[in-house]
């Protein structure tokens, strides 16, 4: 990390949750901050602006997504939700109100580290402006909008090309569905996840090794999908993937 | 006619007043009519037919109406000097006053013997209706039929509407009026036999119990409409009479026992459904902390150096998170129990089901050598993933439960039949334990465990019974097949194949695209 630390703003109102989350942040390299309400939060937010947020659902004096949609009305801050149990139609909405991701309650350090991680590149990224990112073997040139997979250039079409776009501008977090089908097909389409999943077939038997085994186009099951980067697995032969 | 009532009464009166005075007329033509042919100058009696007749048919006034005209008529016409309404006279004047006298009592006689006759007809209609009711009770199997029986018999006395509420089978609380829901509500605790309420429009209600002995037969809620003091004494009577007879029924018939034990059962299984809920949840919480706290301490720097305090840290992680399976399971089995299964149906990659399931019980299944055989050319299904995909983690875990470590499972996706019927089958196959005939055929059943396994191996008996439930509310089947014990076991989930349709309109789509990539 950098001489500055990276900070996080950790809003949960169960005192044993701050705790283990404190010290997993904090052998990350992370500063720590707490807030045990949505009211605290939102001040904190406002007076000591942190690189992170994650924002347990269940707060004592508001609900969890209110304070999403307040803090969202002013602050692009990288935010990972926590919640017990939620539904799918639950992490969708909270997703739409502009939660970069969400880990469901219990969970695993690394888990929720990953998601963090992913959230702040990805707002790193869009500061820069960087023109080419990695997945693995892929490659995405947004400038060029020219897509390779082991430097051998994949022909897409342009739909096919818009949706790995999206996916990789959010790079490592989930897209919704219905982001995914408004962005590319319209308002209209928004209910119609059949498109989306004929097309991540095609998509996939183009960038994946084995496409009944992703491990760069990667579903959440009722949720959306994420592109995701860290992957040690074996490395695709270009022609037998676009053969396909 | 949606007339008030008093307007629609003064009609019905301005129209027996006009009928009588055509009446009058017609008499008074037939009068003249006999002394222009037959020279009659005393006819003044033939006035008191159209008396009788306005009396017995149109009612009081009417009548009143014709003996008056009649009188009028009487003196113009019959009593000299003819054609005028001077009376000669004393003799005269005394005949007039006589025919008054006669005119308004055969008037009052005639429309009461009309109303005698329309209440002993109607008594005769309700003597022949309870008589009905009656033998409808004692054929009566059930307390259901029973309850149906008073609806009809009420709402047929009443003419109006009529509610059962509180007993088995009845209707709810939802079919009375918001203005008298808060008195049933009163009703169904409190000692009182009836209470009497109007609702917003000016309707009055009778709540009353359907017997006085035994609050389990419930209320019944009747509409009596607008009704004066003795109509709704006269009501309350003939309701009373016909429940005291619809209550004896229900006691011959031991009904309350069972209605009572019925209540008892959903109570007690209520409670404890909410039990489960609430402690699942709050359960969460403290778990989330020790799963949380593990997972950084089986990572921490300080630890990694010693093998068995790592073991130590992973038991910890591993049974908090069997301990969430649990709960989870917990949670589910309620949701089936309280029929709220509601699948949330959307187009799915099946494959995409697959490896979630395969990725959530990637711990469980290390040791095992899993194979992974899915058709990369499935078509998508229409159902609900987390539904589906939490089935199948039962099974995955029940395959990993029931096979010796290193013991391969095989999880495929296929397409399976022909052209109609076809479906998508998700099917997970292990070399363990196996079933015997008699397991094979109870297995699925809530709560049921092989009794092989009831010592050896922990386990609810949830799991396969909620794969069940989630599979048929998404319109598939569960198969359990074995070749016997310690011959290895294969469930399969069938889905149903219903992506014809919706393929070509995709593939338009991409042709769409296609094209516009060539430009």
């Amino acid at each position: 990390m950098s001489e500055i630390p990276t900070s996080v703003l950790v809003v949960d109102d169960e005192i044993q949750i701050r705790r283990f989350l404190r010290t997993g942040f904090e052998l990350d390299g992370f500063q720590v901050h707490e807030a045990e309400t949505g009211a605290e939060a939102l001040r904190a937010a406002t007076m000591k602006p942190s690189d992170l947020v994650i924002l347990d659902l269940g707060l004592p004096d508001m609900d969890g997504a209110d304070v999403l949609e307040r803090l969202r009305a002013w602050s692009t801050v990288p935010l990972i939700v926590l919640s017990v149990r939620a539904s799918e139609d639950e992490k969708v909405r909270l997703l739409e109100l502009g939660a970069d991701d969400y880990v469901v309650k219990p969970f695993g350090m690394a888990e929720l580290l990953a998601r963090a991680h992913s959230a702040m590149r990805r707002q790193l990224r869009m500061a820069r402006g960087e023109p080419i990112i990695k997945f693995g073997p892929l490659a995405i040139d947004f400038a060029a909008r020219a897509v390779s997979i082991n430097d051998q250039r994949l022909p897409l079409t342009p739909k096919e090309y818009r949706l790995l776009q999206i996916l990789a501008q959010h790079s490592g977090n989930v897209v919704t569905h219905q982001f995914l089908l408004r962005e590319i097909w319209g308002n209209e389409h928004v209910d119609d996840t059949h498109y989306l999943r004929i097309f991540v077939r095609k998509l996939r038997r183009k960038i994946e090794a084995d496409p009944t085994q992703p491990r760069i186009l990667l579903t959440e099951l009722g949720v959306g999908y994420r592109l995701v980067a860290s992957d040690p697995a074996p490395v695709p032969q270009p022609d037998q993937a676009a053969a396909q | 006619m949606q007339l008030n009532p008093r307007l629609h009464d003064l009609g019905r009166e301005v129209r027996g007043i006009l009928i009588a005075l055509v009446l009058i007329a017609a008499t008074t033509a037939a009068l003249l009519l006999l002394r222009h042919y037959f020279g009659i100058l005393r006819g003044s009696i033939l006035y008191l037919v159209p008396v009788m007749i306005a009396g017995y048919e149109l009612g009081m006034i009417p009548a009143l109406v014709t003996a008056i005209a009649g009188v009028f008529l009487s003196g113009y016409l019959v009593f000299s000097p003819l054609y005028t309404f001077q009376i000669a006279s004393p003799q005269e004047a005394l005949n007039l006053l006589l025919f008054i006298v006669v005119a308004v009592v055969v008037s009052h006689l005639s429309s009461l013997a009309k109303q005698h006759i329309q209440i002993a007809q109607k008594r005769e209609q309700e003597m022949t209706d309870l008589y009905a009711f009656s033998r409808r009770l004692a054929a009566a199997p059930s307390a259901a039929e029973i309850f149906v029986a008073i609806q009809d018999h009420l709402a047929n006395l009443v003419q109006r509407k009529v509610v059962l509420l509180g007993a088995a089978d009845a209707g709810g609380e939802s079919d009375v009026p918001e203005s008298v829901r808060s008195t049933v509500t009163r009703a169904g605790h409190d000692e009182a036999l009836e209470h009497i309420v109007e609702d917003a429009n000016t309707d009055t209600w009778l709540i009353r119990r359907v017997s006085p002995r035994t609050p389990d037969f419930g209320l019944v809620a009747v509409d009596l409409g607008k009704v004066t003091g003795g109509e709704l004494a006269d009501m309350r009577h003939r309701i009373d009479d016909a429940l005291a007879d619809a209550a004896a029924t229900l006691e011959r018939l031991d009904v309350a026992r069972a209605l009572n034990e019925a209540k008892m059962r959903s109570e007690t299984e209520l409670l404890r459904e909410a039990l489960i809920g609430s402690v699942s949840h709050e359960l969460r919480t403290p778990l989330a902390s020790i799963l949380g706290a593990a997972t950084i301490l089986h990572n921490a720097p300080a630890l990694a150096r010693d093998e068995r305090l790592l073991a130590l840290t992973a038991v910890v992680r591993d049974e908090a998170e069997r301990l969430n399976i649990d709960i989870q399971n917990l949670l589910d089995a309620t949701t089936i129990s309280r029929q709220q299964v509601r699948p949330k149906l959307q187009w799915v990659e099946p494959i995409d089901i697959v490896n979630a399931a395969v990725d959530h019980r990637r711990r469980r299944l290390t040791g095992y050598p899993v194979t992974l055989d899915l058709d990369s050319n499935l078509p998508i299904v229409h159902v609900d993933p987390a539904q589906v995909e939490q089935a199948l983690v039962q099974i995955i875990d029940n395959a990993a439960k029931y096979s010796p470590v290193g013991s391969p499972i095989r999880i495929a996706a296929h397409p399976h039949g022909h052209s109609h019927g076809r479906t998508v089958v998700l099917s997970v196959h292990d070399t363990g334990a196996g079933l015997t005939q008699e397991e094979r055929r109870q297995v699925g059943g809530r709560f049921f465990r092989g009794p092989r396994h009831a010592v050896t191996t922990s386990g609810s008996g949830l799991g396969l019974w909620i794969t069940k439930a989630f599979i048929s509310a998404n319109g598939g089947k569960v198969e359990v097949e074995s070749d016997g014990v310690d011959r290895g076991t294969t469930v399969s989930i069938h889905l149903p194949m219903s992506a014809e349709e919706i393929m070509p309109e995709v593939e338009s789509l991409d042709a769409e695209a296609m094209e516009s990539a060539a430009e």
